[in-house]
Formats: C-alpha cells, structure tokens, sequence
C-alpha cells in the first residue's frame, strides 16, 4: 500500500514537467489549430543549449544553467515558428505537420551531431536528504522540480489572463479574423506564442534533465508522445486539461512501472489514452463552442 | 410527404429549435423565413441528420426517420445544398457529381461489381442531363475549387440532385447573388417544381421566397411564429413584430 | 551490383508503406499507425514461415490480412476523432504495437537453436530465401513485382469511382455525408487497405533483413511512411514512388558520403522542401503540366 503511495506521489510530481509539456502543445494548438511536433525535441534541445553556459562560466551554479536553457529554448521557438509555420499557407496543414516533424529529426540529429552521441550529466536541482512524511520519502529534487513547473504554469496563466499580450493571443485562438480586424498582428501573435511556449518547454527540459541527472537525445521521441498523449487526455486545447491530465499520466505510469516494469509501462499509457478515446474523446476538458 | 413533429434542438442553454411542427406536403414548396438566429438552418441540418434532435419525431412519407444516420437519410430521398458552398474542391465537376451517386437505384444499376469499379452508361447519360440543366456542360473537366461563385452554386445545386432526391432542401441558395442570377434561379426552382421535386427552400431574400413559395412558414426564436400563402404571411402583425422590432 | 539490388529492395518496402499511407490519406486521414501494422504484418509473416514452415506467399497473404484486421480495429475508435486528434491516437497506436513486440517472446526450438521473436532482442534467423536458394536478384524481382501489382491496383483505383469517393470524403466529410457517402464504411476501408499494404511491406522487409525487432518499427517510420506520399503529392501514386526514390535513393544512400551530415540534411529537406512545395514535388499543377508535355510529345 505504501509503495502504491510512494509511486503516485513520484508520478505526480514528476508529472509536472508532462503537464508543462502538454501545455507547449495545447497552446499552440489553441492559438494556430496545428500541432507543433517538434516541440518537445525543441524542450530538451533548450535544455542541452543551457549547458553552453558552462563554456564560459565553468562553475556557474544550476539556476544559471536552468534560466539560460529557458531563454534559448524561447529563440528555439523562434527559429522553429519562423522554419516551420511562418511561410507555408495556412490551407496546407499537412505540410506544416510534415515540417514540423522534420524540424523534429533535425533537433534530435544536431544534437547527436554536437554531442556525439553520448548523455551529458545536466546539474541536479537539489542534492541533499529526502523528507520523510512518516513512512512516505518525498524527493526533495522532485518536489522542487514539482514547484518551479508550478510557478511556470502560474506566470503563463497570468500573462494570458491578466496582461494585453495574454488576451491578444485569446483573442488569436478564438476568433483570428475578428482579431486582425481589431488590430492585432496576427504574425506577432503567433510569434510571441511561439517564444512562450517555448519557453516553458526549456523549463520542463530543464526539469527533466535536473531530476533524471542527464540529458540524452533519446529522450525527445518519448517526451514528444507523452506529450502529446497529455494534450489529447487533457483535451485538445485546454489548458487545465494539459495540467491535470499531465500530473495523472506522471501518476498512472509510474504505478504501472511499479507494477509490471519499466519495458510494459508506456503500453498501458497507450491503453488508457485509448480508453479517453473511445469513452471521451474530446478529453477531460472538453472546449466548450465546439459545437460544430 | 415530410412531417416534423414536435422537434427540439438545445445547445445547452439555448433552443434554437423549440417543439417546432411543420409538413410539406408532396410537390410543393415551402418557404422557411425568419430574422438571423431565428432557426432556420438548424431545422434544416435537423431534418437531414447532421445533428440529433433533443425531442420530437421526423417522418418520410409516413417511415420514421429521427434515428437515421445522415447518409441513410439521403436514401430515403431528402438532398441538401449549403448555405455556404461546400464542394468537393479537389474533384472536378463532373466527378462531384459522380460521387453522388448513392441513391439504392443507382446502386443497383451499378450491379455489385461496378459500384466498385466504375459507372453505368445510364449513371453517366445522368449526370450529363444535370450538367446541362446547371449550364455546366462545357466545364466539366475543371476542378470545382476553380469555378466562378456562380458556378459553384449551380453544381452544388446539380450535385443534390444527383443524389435522385424526392425532397430537396436549398439553405440560402440566392445568398451572395446579383439580381440577374436570382431571376435565374428562380426559373430554375420552378422547372424543379414542374419536374416534381419538392422544396423546401430557406431564403433572407423576401422577393425570391414570395413569389416562388405555394407556402411561407415563418421562425422567430426556434418557434413557428406564422404559417400561410405569401400574402397571408406578409399581412401578420406577429411577423412585422419579428422583422421590425416592436414598433 | 548487389548494391544496387540491395537498394532496389529497400525502395520497394518503403514504397509499399508509402502507398498504404497514402491510401489512407485519401480520405483526409494522417496515420502515424503505418509502422504499427507493417511490425505486425513482418511479425505474423515471418513466425509463419519460420515458426509453422509456411510457404512464403500464403504467409505474406496472412501477414496482409492480420494487418488490415488489426487497422479495422484501430479505424473503428479512430473514427471518433479527426483531424490532429487522430494523428496522436494514431502515433500511440503505433507505438504501443511496437512496445507489445518490444515485450513479447514466443520461442521454439527447431533443430539445436530456439527461434522466434524474443522481446527486446527481437527475432532473428529469419532465412527463408537463403534456405530456398533466392538470390538477392530475385528477391528485389518479388518485391517488386508485389510493389507493381498494388501501384497498379491503386492507379485503377483512383481512376475509378472509388478513388473520387475516398477523395471525396478527404476534401469535405460533412458534404460527402450530405451526398449520402457512409463515413465509417469508407475510412474503415481505407484503413483496412492500408493496413494490408503495410502488412505486406513489413512482411517482406522481415525476409530479406533476416532479423526484425521492436526498434525497427518505431515513429521514425511512420514518420517515413507518411513523409512518402506528403513530399510527392496526392494527386497521383507516382509521386509517392518518386518521394520514396528520391529519399531512399539521393538523400539516404546517395548522400552516404557526408557521413553524419547526412542525417541532418534529411531534417533540413523537409522542413525546406514544405517551405517550397506545400502540395508536394509532384502537386496537381505540375502534373497538369506533365500532361501537357506528354501529351504533345
């Protein structure tokens, strides 16, 4: 029973930088109604981009290296708005699906590329004593990792609830032409989302890269399917649905990992995506006025 | 012919259509008007399935039709045009028109095999009458995203018809048409009335719906606020109400 | 001279998955699935002919069939979403196929060796055609014999009333519903044809690499399969066949001189050639103009 415990309790938190994930890919579904598949790979080519730091700052303390992969990952959403969505039509979904997917391969290979191949060991968060609650060991370094994803998810709703910016990319996501026709840019809109996004990717890739104590390139393609995973649980587009669905995919397959190992895991996430899918396909939270 | 009975239609709070009854009878045509938001093309995406209805009962000819899918529907015999133009853009206009062909007896004259493969002489002497009906003969090898809006009206309409309907439903059809191509729409309702189709026509523009219809029936707020002749409907002060306000 | 035929059978599998995506995107649906039914098309294939000593082409039948059942399965609760949704059930799917292989062992001994699939190590001595004396010019005669007979059977289609319902129902669903076209019917169909393709490639590819596993079949392939027919068109089979040519062929093996640069221009050139050609290399405005030039020639 207490293993049951402890497992959810680490799903949980670990769940976080999922429920941020998801959130990368919600938003810019939200705001362009296309999936920027590239988004993950991009994260944790954030956080890689963090480690540059150490080029010229040999014992810069973690913080340095976690704010510098947010800031890289935001130019990465840049680049990658500007390759991938800028200049193909908008009637052409495929092909920014396409691109976006190749933009993936492209990520994942310059890293391989630049790091031959081998993990890099990515500074921990935290690295003293767990707590303990009574039978329960709460890692420390999670429970952190728990924290700043939280305080990302806060500062990203209250730039779009509470700031011009925020209700502008609103606007974008729900009515695009009326918004243009209000005098928002609508390239800058998307432009700024891009960098926010990508953004808080670079803080989930930093997360995980903190709390797994390595990087690797291995970890985008599975990054990506969680992901995504999240956004459909959660239902595509909504926000809250990315963050609780992101903390019960954290929590489900952890307890599966518990139970059946690390090599079944991931195919009962896969089940239980599929079960949403045939009992609740418009997610947990489904977008109300998407009636037709 | 069409008997709707007692139909309702909720999105979540709102009714847009609310215990609504109507008939039409076989070969006639019924206008259906109504300010904006008054209901008019939920009844029609109603009638032909797109959404299930919240209550009430819709029937063909006597068969109960309220459960069927949309596609069982048409073979029952009811084809709709859009009130907003929706072609198969990729498909060239004579191929929009091959595409529908999926009343039963098309099938069967198709046989087992053939439905698969290809068409029958008879299905193509078929859509050949229809392009000259939508005065499209000569374009028939272009892709219908390439039509002028005119044109795209026309094979949408054609398209209908391919379907070997007995109940034509036309949402909006003069919407975005100048006045020398609603005199010839109006020839054209009338010719589908002279070949026994029956129609039911939704229309913002009065004149066309007036002179054409044997029929108006007028919606306010998902309701039947009026129901007569054109010049019955026209003198009811339930219907200035609704179009001019409370004045 | 190997070589060439080495890479002429790689050419025909993939072209065989690409025509299985294509199929399905016919009517508007993106399936990360492909890799998913081709894994379990060369899995069935190949415990049928190691496992059971099947002759191969009523193995490669089967394989075919056990796909497009699997791809029915799939289309059925995959009808519920459209659009993006589909693309991620589809992609988990896939990799929840691959990871059922990445778990499953099914070994029995034949001689003094066991064979069969065995979880991550995945299944090895798969030596049908070098047990039946095929030489490499033969097995890339096969597959592309097989990879003739479904281009020809899907150019036929396409022509044919079929082919404009599927692409009916691709352009606007709501619209083929109104013209009374069975949604299910014609997507579950797709799927289905598409499943048995895929099953057919992946059945192949198990016989001439001798060994699969789980790896093999992951997203980069679906990636792949799907990357096909996008890059060259859905205006008519060919360009799928060009695609794959064009990647297997010049990017893949043709490039093989940059080394690792190679992968990364592979990333690079789709992201460019989407910039370029959002239709695809051979969209239906070239094709229009292919016509043309062979029609005065």
């Amino acid at each position: 029973m207490i293993d049951l415990a402890q497992s959810i309790v680490d799903g949980v938190l670990f769940g976080t930088t999922y429920a941020v994930i998801g959130i990368g890919f919600t938003l810019i579904f939200g705001v362009m109604h296309k999936i920027n598949m590239s988004f993950a790979a991009a994260s944790i080519a954030g956080a890689y981009s963090g480690l540059l730091v150490f080029l010229l700052w040999k014992t810069a303390p973690p913080i340095v290296v976690f704010a510098t992969s947010a800031a890289l990952a935001g130019l990465i959403g840049y680049a990658i708005y500007l390759l991938c969505f800028r200049f193909i039509p908008i009637a052409s979904p495929l092909a920014t699906l396409m691109s976006t997917v190749g933009m993936l391969l492209l990520v994942d290979e310059i890293i391989v590329h630049l790091t031959a191949g081998m993990p890099l060991s990515y500074p921990a968060i935290y690295d003293g004593y767990p707590i303990e609650l009574g039978q329960l060991i709460l890692r420390v370094d999670l429970l952190l990792v728990f924290l700043v994803c939280l305080v990302a998810m806060a500062v990203l709703l209250y730039l779009l609830y509470r700031t011009r910016l925020g209700i502008a990319t609103r606007a974008v996501a729900q009515q695009p032409v009326a918004a243009q026709l209000c005098g928002i840019r609508l390239t800058q809109v998307n432009a700024i989302t891009f960098v926010m996004t990508g953004t808080l990717g670079g803080i989930a890739g930093a997360m995980i890269g903190a709390s797994v104590g390595v990087l690797s390139p291995l970890l985008s393609l599975p990054l990506t399917v969680k992901g995504l995973i999240v956004t459909v649980i959660g239902g595509l587009g909504s926000i809250p649905g990315a963050i609780v669905a992101g903390l019960l995919v954290g929590a489900f397959e952890n307890v599966f990992q518990m139970w059946r190992g690390v090599t079944e895991r991931d195919m009962y996430v896969m089940l239980l995506l599929f079960a949403f899918l045939v009992f609740r396909p418009g997610g947990l939270f489904r977008i109300a006025g998407a009636r037709d | 012919m069409l008997a709707l009975d007692g139909i309702a239609k909720h999105f979540g709070g709102i009714r847009a259509v609310d215990d609504l009854a109507l008939t039409v009878a076989k070969g006639e045509i019924l206008g259906l008007i109504g300010p904006n938001g008054s209901g008019k093309s939920t009844t029609v995406n109603l009638i032909c399935g797109l959404y299930p209805v919240t209550a009430g009962r819709i029937t063909l000819d006597g068969r109960d039709i309220t459960d069927l899918p949309t596609h069982r529907r048409l073979s029952e015999g009811i084809a709709r045009t859009f009130q907003n133009i929706r072609l198969f853009g990729g498909l060239t206009v004579w191929q929009n028109l091959w595409v529908a062909q999926n009343a039963p007896a098309h099938r069967k004259e198709r046989g087992y095999l053939a439905r698969w493969l290809g068409g029958s002489k008879q299905a193509r002497e078929e859509t050949g009458r229809l392009l000259d009906f939508a005065g499209l003969a000569h374009r028939k090898d272009e892709l219908a995203a390439n039509l002028a809006f005119g044109e795209q009206r026309r094979l949408e309409l054609a398209r209908a018809l391919a379907t070997r309907p007995s109940l034509l439903l036309l949402d909006e059809p003069a919407a975005g048409m100048n006045a020398e191509e609603i005199a010839a729409l109006d020839e054209r309702i009338r010719e589908l009335k002279r070949q026994g189709y029956t129609i039911v026509l939704i229309e913002h523009h009065m004149e066309l719906v007036m002179a054409v219809s044997d029929r108006v029936c007028v919606l306010n707020f998902g309701r039947k606020i009026a129901e007569g002749t054109a010049a019955e409907v026209q003198a009811d002060p339930a219907v200035r109400q609704a179009y001019l306000g409370t004045a | 001279m190997d070589f060439y035929y080495g890479l002429a059978q790689i050419i025909g599998v993939h072209t065989l998955l690409g025509l299985s995506a294509y199929m399905v995107l016919l009517t508007g649906q993106v399936s990360l699935a492909q890799a998913g039914f081709a894994a379990v098309g060369a899995y069935v294939a190949a415990m049928l002919t190691v496992l059971a000593g099947m002759h191969l082409f009523p193995a490669l039948l089967i394989a075919g069939i056990a796909a497009a059942t699997i791809a029915c399965a799939v289309g059925f609760p995959a009808l519920r979403v459209r659009g993006l949704m589909l693309v991620i059930a589809t992609l988990a799917f896939g990799e929840a196929v691959r990871l059922f292989f990445f778990n499953f062992d099914y070994q029995i001994a034949k001689g003094e060796v066991r064979v069969g699939p065995l979880g991550g190590e995945g299944f090895r001595q798969i030596r049908y055609f070098p047990e039946n004396g095929w030489t490499t010019f033969e097995v890339m005669l096969l597959i592309w014999a097989i990879v003739a007979m479904v281009m020809a059977a899907l150019w036929w289609m396409d022509r044919s009333r079929t082919g404009a319902v599927l692409r009916a129902v691709g352009e606007d669903e709501l619209a083929a519903q109104s013209v009374g076209i069975n949604l299910t019917a014609v997507k579950v169909s797709a799927m289905a044809a598409g499943g048995f393709i895929a099953g057919l490639s992946g059945g192949i590819y198990a016989h001439y690499t001798t060994h699969i596993e789980h790896a093999n079949f992951g997203v980069v392939l679906a990636t792949f399969a799907i990357a096909y027919p996008i890059l060259g068109g859905l205006s008519s089979v060919f360009g799928t066949v060009i695609a794959v040519v064009f990647i297997q062929g010049v990017l893949i093996e043709g490039l093989r001189f940059m080394g690792d640069w190679r992968n990364l221009l592979f990333g690079a050139l789709i992201v460019l050639a989407m910039n370029l050609r959002p239709h695809g290399l051979l969209d239906p405005r070239s094709l229009a103009m292919l016509r043309r030039l062979v029609g005065r020639a």
